[in-house]
């Protein structure tokens, strides 16, 4: 067995206290450590983490990547692998929140559309007796708990609602919605099998927020980013891979390079805290154009940038 | 895979079984520590995983060890040993800092990363607040002799903004709380000692606050701030 030094124990470490982490920052700490960027020594880095990985597997612990279903972002993180007593420990989270966690994760994952979230709404109005039928566990008894879950109330489920997103099982997405967090992604792979979501044809990951395929019988799904990938290497048609439809592209050119630059903003200013409860129907284009002019106004004039943004390129009459 | 240095030749038991128990004790103090932020485990609790299954006796001190071997090579912590200490009211005669009789051993998990690596790569910047608390109270003990009376700590707290009464401080939420965490991760420990005007609560340095390396950081630093003054 091969063993480790401090350089793998400091990226085992930052990813158990830090939690998962985004794949610029876990490559930045690799760098740091080795002096290598993992970009330029693929090789070395992927000797690092199965190194890793020989000594977690003993201990039923993985170090691995998934990609965040809503920004499309790749994340590291340290995951537990089997579900048993000890497991059960690691949580600090009361019997009631897990069911209503578990209510939450079915709403999302049950959608027929696939959008990947739920409104704050639709989450705060989860029952959490359906839960306590199918939940199993060494800590359930019977009697005194099915009123505890009917009291679980609504500010509580507010509050716990915040820590989740703190803690990233769920997250907020640009709209104003509940998807799941990336701790989920990592975590939950054996969950969204028992939940029979589809997986994704192209990189065999549950697929929560995708694109289904036009043909009413097909149950293929695949996510957007994989099928960016798809539709921007190949100039013809996409086939669906099981029913050979031909698979409409759902997102418009020009949206998906906005959605890109986009993703950047979003991704700093996502806070913890969910937004106010205000339902106010946000047009996505709208949205996108208003932060583009924003960006640009409060700016310097445009003679003084070097760098042209795709905002500023755009024709002055549009402003 | 399971402790080379330690033999378990001795014991009739397979070397999947042995494996399989030290990483159900890796796991335990692994969860056991997030979940309770920290406090230090019994070695009971430890004990018991092995105990559970398989009577021999000399059993769990290997596993133990063998775990202890794990927990370092796999992902750089170590299983720290720390022997409880009795308030010093409960022991009679010298009441100097060291009074502490060993009760029952507890484990904590301390990273075993260079400073300024932790610092850097690992540190959780969110909790960092409370890391801050910890060593300002414990300071505060320390240069009072080990041991402070209740209200006079507060009275010290209170000088850099932090109330007794405080129920939701922007930072620390609940004072009182935030002080019996510490307690109960066993920096600190509590004593009601008899005197002329009836008990007065003391607040004492306890094992985690007197571990060696803790120890000597603490009074490092806190000779360093007093250099700035």
């Amino acid at each position: 067995m091969p063993s480790l030094n401090w350089k793998h124990h400091a990226l085992v470490q930052a990813l158990m206290t830090r939690g998962p982490l985004k794949e610029k920052d876990f490559h930045a700490i690799f760098s740091g450590l080795t002096g290598k960027s993992p970009g330029a020594h693929q090789g070395l880095f992927n000797e690092y983490l199965l190194n890793i990985n020989k000594e977690l597997s003993s201990c039923q612990f993985e170090l691995r990547a998934c990609r965040d279903q809503y920004v499309g972002q790749v994340c590291y993180g340290v995951v537990n692998n089997v579900a048993d007593e000890q497991s059960k420990l690691g949580t600090k989270y009361t019997v009631q929140q897990i069911a209503f966690f578990k209510g939450i994760l079915e709403a999302i994952a049950q959608d027929v559309i696939a959008q990947g979230s739920i409104s704050n709404i639709e989450a705060l109005n989860i029952r959490l007796e359906n839960q306590v039928l199918s939940t199993q566990g060494s800590q359930l008894l019977n009697g005194p708990l099915p009123a505890a879950f009917r009291n679980f109330t609504m500010s509580q489920k507010e509050k716990t609602l915040d820590e989740f997103v703190q803690d990233q099982w769920l997250c907020c997405t640009p709209d104003g919605k509940i998807g799941l967090g990336v701790r989920s992604c990592l975590d939950l792979r054996g969950w969204f099998r028992n939940l029979d979501v589809p997986f994704c044809e192209v990189c065999n990951e549950a697929v929560v927020k995708g694109e289904l395929c036009q043909n009413e019988g097909c149950a293929v799904r695949i996510h957007h980013y994989c099928l960016k990938n798809k539709f921007s290497r190949r100039s013809g048609e996409i086939l669906c891979p099981r029913c050979g439809l031909k698979w409409q592209n759902q997102l418009p050119k020009a949206e998906i390079l906005d959605e890109e630059e986009e993703a950047n903003d979003a991704i700093q200013s996502q806070p913890a805290q969910r937004p106010k409860r205000k339902r106010t129907k946000t047009n996505e284009t709208h949205e996108k154009d208003a932060v583009g002019c924003g960006s640009s106004q409060s700016s310097v004039p445009n003679s003084d940038f070097r760098r042209i943004t795709r905002s500023s390129s755009r024709p002055a009459s549009q402003r | 895979m399971a402790g080379a240095t330690q033999d378990f030749s001795q014991f009739d038991i397979s070397k999947e079984e042995i494996d399989k128990l030290v990483a159900e004790v890796v796991r335990y103090v692994l969860f056991k520590t997030h979940q309770n932020s920290g406090c230090p485990i019994k070695r009971e609790e430890l004990v018991q995983l092995v105990t559970k299954n398989y009577s021999q006796r000399a059993l769990p001190a290997h596993v133990i060890n063998a775990a202890k071997e794990k927990l370092s090579n796999a992902f750089g912590y170590e299983l720290r040993e720390l022997l409880r200490c009795r308030p010093s009211s409960a022991t009679q005669g010298r009441s100097t800092q060291q009074t502490g009789v060993a009760e029952a051993k507890s484990y904590v998990l301390i990273s075993q990363l260079p400073a300024e690596v932790y610092k850097k790569y690992v540190e959780d910047e969110n909790s960092a607040h409370l890391s801050g608390f910890t060593f300002v109270v414990i300071s505060i003990v320390h240069l009072a002799g080990g041991k402070i009376p209740e209200d006079i700590l507060w009275r010290h707290l209170k000088r850099m903004g932090l109330c007794e009464t405080d129920a939701s401080h922007p930072v620390f939420g609940n004072a009182k709380q935030a002080l019996e965490t510490l307690v109960q991760q066993r920096y600190l420990q509590k004593d009601k000692v008899n005197g002329p005007e009836g008990n007065t609560l003391f607040y004492e340095l306890a094992e985690r606050a007197l571990d060696g390396p803790v120890s000597e950081k603490m009074k490092e630093y806190i000779s360093e701030a007093f250099k700035l003054m």
